[in-house]
């Protein structure tokens, strides 16, 4: 619930930033307020407070810029995470020690436009968005196997081979599968809406522990699986 | 929360050879993914390391103490476990989200206490697991989940004790709600009787067997009997049904206040750990359903059960051979509507899923229809309500054939034993073996036995219906309030006066938002609250106002624990605007009175004259008795805020809190807030969350809060001179201020050669 409200005020402020158009990227205004520091200092002007206007702004942005082949290199890193190298627009290179990948379509198109991170911490908070990869493929071999190592992790819908059974219990469902990751057995509430039928005949089911599972094609299901699974269609 | 899972022996052995001597187990949790496959795996942390055990292997260890940065990551379709071990982020394990995301965030905040301690040398092989008292979603003795929102698992929960409630409930109404079980009796009573006074009319006048008709006034007597006997019943019927209203109502009404009552009660974190459409079921469907329980499916339930048990043994003697005839079709009719009702059931349930869904659909077209106008998307919205409408259409006609089909066919089954009995008692009557009334008596007393085998199948679906809301409604007249006036609490008159020492408060207890907080604030004062979101402004207004109680340390009130005054002088002596407001629905000057509802018409104006809102609420044609809320007049934002801080100060709070009261609001309105602000802070003692540096400036005294702790207080002055936090925000202000201002001169002056090159280009033209 904290987190909620955490979220809430998170957006607001956002949508408070936009407001005041694109804000000062970090790095930049404390260089300009170092700048300003150097200069012959001027209290009055400072306890001025004529020009204070607006709301003050809370988060910080960063430019996200496209990555390319030129400008990022992706490496393993110690933790075997995924490091980068990155050479900013105006040359200064940036190293990231972790970054998160992330797929903006992960269900309908997930090799493309993939969104590099800085990873969440506590004492930064949530992390921003690095730059974006269009394609998987405009990187070589050894690092999309990187990529695709990571978003497995990150990614994870084992798909259903065989339904065994489903039961009806006090409104909730208790499934008994088997899956690509072995033999799993988990409970939904709600099946109607949390089994998603895509418009490419793919299923997307949900259960009541955040579990996420696929069928990629129920026709290609055996029919005992496929009858159990019918009604809920 | 469980914390500390048992190891199965084999992976206990490992751990218990990888551990050193000196080594204490502090938390053991299962991790579920693996390299892409499910596993049954355990972490353990003892208090220095962490152990990866899977199937009787070690997997990996990490050092604890050393390593920084733990955290959870919520993925797709699982969380994983992070840490930052010799300088380099590394993931430790996977695992599903729902069950052990809640037990992976209070490991993450045990490691960093060991970390902690072990910084300030405390020796941490006498520190003890922290524990949580979080509820687990899941039964521990069933590991099914609870019912939604609550601690209830309907397979374990103690049926005994919620009938026990229920009774104790009934005080008062329950001579009424006896009276359907009378009329029972008395139907079933008669049930038997009437089919035995018409088998001996058939006997002995109808069509007696030795050929003799009685005499005529015993005939008589027979349907005079008949037909008092069936006056009767009606007129018991009708008594009933009144009698049961009644005795429904009343006691709904009863469940319904005392619900009431208790959700008012209790404390905000108890209200807000539900959804507000969870409560409103639990006041509205769940005392329904236990309403038509009580007052007419138990008396139901209890005639079935009778006639039942009584019809069998009378059959029995009357001829044991018609009476297993009975039997021939109960298993098959007992199976059958076993299997239909879930098939009906499903049936049902996926037409009403497709209506609400055409339902919602329409709701929201209609809802966005000058989206729709403006993009011209009429076309697409009528094919996609159309699509949705034949689906639930082409699903209510297969259902209405099925069942059509069905039932019809159920009931025939059902017949077959009657058919049997005819067709013997036939060739009983044929064989002057059986009189025919005596055959009539026996048909009908067949036909009671499969009324109740029919609702059999029925009984165990509506008694845990019932038992889920009753549970449900129990759970919320049980709950201690968390936050409580003491027993005998002040009522002080506030000065302003506000203390507030250490105090240290999450609201998941391992996840602190504020962390040792100390502000003296003094009568009077205004306080501007700035910090970055999730620091802890909100968090520690609501501390003030107690709608939370602390964890840790105290808030007072001119020199009183808020906990020692009574929450109705506290709150009756703050105003509270909230940057969300919310009018209820009333005219503006019942929403202006609300803290005060015998407000004089003087102070309503003069509150709303205060809040400048009096001008505005003067231009409407009807003043102050203009409708607002959800059917009224529909106020804008600023209006709506400016009634907002007119109710809070109608009463002369001595205390003001401005939860982000300006925010999101135009210049304009922002002035006019600002101005009603100004006059309103005097002689009060005033906390500002703010973003605007024009409300910031107004403060007596700024507080900048950053992750949960006072990083700077002092006035604006101070604050600048300073150069901390605050100072940088304003510069970054300014520094974009500027940027605007050039970027705008840039533009105008762009502009204006522009206009002077096209000038010279036509006057050059025109040479």
């Amino acid at each position: 619930m904290a987190e909620d409200k955490k979220k809430k005020s998170a957006e607001s402020e956002k949508a408070d930033d936009k407001e005041n158009k694109k804000a000062a990227a970090p790095e930049k205004t404390d260089d300009e307020a170092k700048k300003s520091d150097e200069k012959p200092k001027d209290d009055k002007k400072e306890l001025l407070d004529d020009d204070d206007a607006g709301d003050l702004i809370l988060e910080h942005q960063r430019e996200s810029i496209p990555l390319t082949r030129e400008n990022a290199v992706f490496t393993r890193s110690k933790g075997n995470l995924i490091s980068l190298k990155l050479t900013k627009p105006d040359g200064e290179v940036e190293e990231f020690e972790r970054v998160v990948v992330m797929r903006a379509f992960p269900i309908s198109n997930p090799d493309e436009f993939l969104s590099v991170r800085e990873p969440d911490t506590k004492r930064a908070g949530q992390g921003h968005e690095i730059g974006m990869i269009r394609h998987m493929s405009d990187f070589d071999d050894a690092t999309q196997k990187l990529f695709l190592e990571e978003l497995d992790r990150r990614y994870f819908s084992p798909k259903l081979i065989k339904i065994l059974s489903v039961k009806d219990k006090f409104g909730y469902l208790y499934w008994d599968a088997e899956t690509t990751s072995g033999h799993v057995t988990f409970i939904m509430n709600n099946p109607f809406s949390n089994i998603r039928v895509l418009d490419d005949g793919r299923i997307i089911m949900h259960d009541i522990d955040g579990n996420v599972f696929e069928i990629p094609d129920s026709s290609k299901l055996d029919k005992t699986s496929f009858k159990k699974i019918e009604i809920y269609l | 929360m469980k914390l500390m899972y048992d190891l199965p022996e084999a992976d206990k052995a490992v751990l218990d050879a990888a551990m050193d001597g000196e080594e204490k187990l502090m938390y053991c949790l299962p991790f579920t993914i693996y390299e892409d496959k499910f596993v049954k795996g355990y972490m353990a942390f003892t208090n220095t390391t962490m152990y990866k055990i899977l199937d009787g292997k070690l997997l990996d260890t990490w050092p604890i103490i050393g390593s920084s940065d733990f955290k959870t990551e919520v993925m797709y379709g699982c969380c994983g476990f992070y840490a930052k071990v010799n300088g380099s982020d590394t993931l430790i394990c996977q695992f599903v989200s729902g069950r052990d995301l809640p037990r992976y965030a209070v490991i993450v905040k045990a490691c960093e206490i060991l970390n902690e301690q072990h910084q300030k040398k405390v020796d941490i092989k006498t520190l003890k697991p922290i524990t949580n008292s979080t509820p687990e979603r899941f039964c521990p003795k069933c590991g099914r989940p609870y019912i939604n929102a609550t601690t209830i698992c309907p397979y374990c929960m103690d049926k005994k004790e919620i009938y026990k409630k229920l009774f104790a409930m009934t005080k008062g109404i329950r001579l009424m709600m006896c009276f359907p079980f009378v009329v029972a009796v008395f139907s079933v009573i008669f049930q038997f009787v009437v089919p035995w006074v018409e088998g001996k009319a058939i006997n002995e006048y109808i069509n007696p067997s030795n050929g003799v008709h009685g005499p005529m006034s015993g005939f008589v007597v027979i349907v005079i009997a008949i037909v008092s006997i069936d006056l009767f019943q009606r007129a018991l019927g009708v008594a009933q049904g009144r009698f049961s209203a009644i005795a429904g109502n009343k006691f709904t009404l009863m469940l319904k206040t005392l619900l009431y009552e208790k959700l008012q009660s209790l404390s905000l974190a108890s209200i807000q750990r539900r959804t507000t459409g969870d409560l409103m079921g639990r006041v509205n469907n769940d005392t329904s359903v236990m309403q038509t329980f009580v007052v007419s499916q138990l008396p139901t339930y209890f005639i079935q059960a009778v006639t039942f048990v009584l019809a069998l043994p009378v059959l029995a003697v009357m001829n044991w051979r018609m009476c297993l005839f009975v039997f021939v079709p109960i298993p098959l009719v007992v199976f059958i509507v076993a299997k239909v009702w879930d098939f009906v059931q499903d049936r049902n349930r996926k037409l009403w899923v497709l209506s609400t869904r055409t339902g919602y659909l329409l709701h929201d077209i209609l809802n966005g229809i000058r989206v729709v106008k403006c993009f011209g998307q009429e076309e697409r919205e009528i094919e996609r309500f159309k699509e949705s409408s034949i689906r639930s259409s082409d699903q209510s006609e297969s259902n209405a054939k099925i069942f059509d089909t069905i039932f019809p066919l159920l009931g025939l089954l059902i017949r077959f034993g009657s058919y049997l009995i005819l067709l013997y008692g036939n060739m009983l009557v044929f064989h002057r073996e059986m009189e025919l009334g005596t055959l009539h008596q026996i048909n009908s007393y067949a036909n009671m036995v499969y009324a109740p085998l029919m609702y059999i199948t029925f009984i165990p679906r509506t008694i845990s219906t019932f038992m889920t809301s009753a549970s449900k409604v129990f759970e919320i007249l049980e709950e201690e309030p968390d936050v409580q006036d003491i027993g005998l609490p002040i009522d002080i008159s506030i000065e302003g006066e506000i203390d507030v020492k250490n105090v240290t408060f999450g609201y998941e207890s391992y996840n602190p938002v504020l962390e040792n907080v100390s502000v003296h604030i003094n009568p009077g004062e205004m306080i501007g609250i700035v910090g970055h979101s999730g620091s802890g402004k909100s968090t520690l207004i609501n501390l003030i106002m107690r709608l939370y109680d602390v964890n840790e340390g105290e808030i007072k009130i001119d020199e009183v624990n808020i906990k020692d005054i009574s929450q109705t002088a506290l709150r009756g002596q703050m105003g509270v605007v909230l940057q969300e407001t919310f009018l209820f629905s009333g005219t503006i000057q019942d929403n202006i009175r609300y803290s005060k509802p015998f407000a004089t018409e003087e102070e309503v104006i003069r509150a709303a004259k205060a809040a400048n809102a009096h001008d505005f609420i003067m231009k409407m044609p009807e003043g102050y008795n203009t409708l607002v809320g959800e059917k009224g007049y529909s106020l804008s934002g600023g209006e709506r805020q400016r009634i907002a801080i007119a109710r809070a100060i109608i009463h002369d709070p001595k205390i003001l809190i401005l939860d982000e009261a300006t925010a999101s609001l135009d210049t304009e309105t922002e002035k006019l807030i600002q101005d009603a602000l100004t006059k309103l802070v005097k002689n009060r003692t005033t906390l500002a969350i703010a973003h605007r540096l024009s409300t910031l400036r107004n403060a007596d005294k700024l507080l900048v809060l950053d992750h949960g702790r006072v990083s700077e207080f002092g006035t604006h002055a101070e604050l600048l001179k300073n150069k901390g936090i605050y100072w940088k925000l304003v510069m970054a202000q300014r520094k974009m201020n500027q940027d605007v201002e050039r970027a705008q001169a840039e533009k105008a002056a762009a502009e204006k050669a522009a206009a002077e090159k096209a000038a010279a280009e036509k006057a050059a033209a025109g040479a």
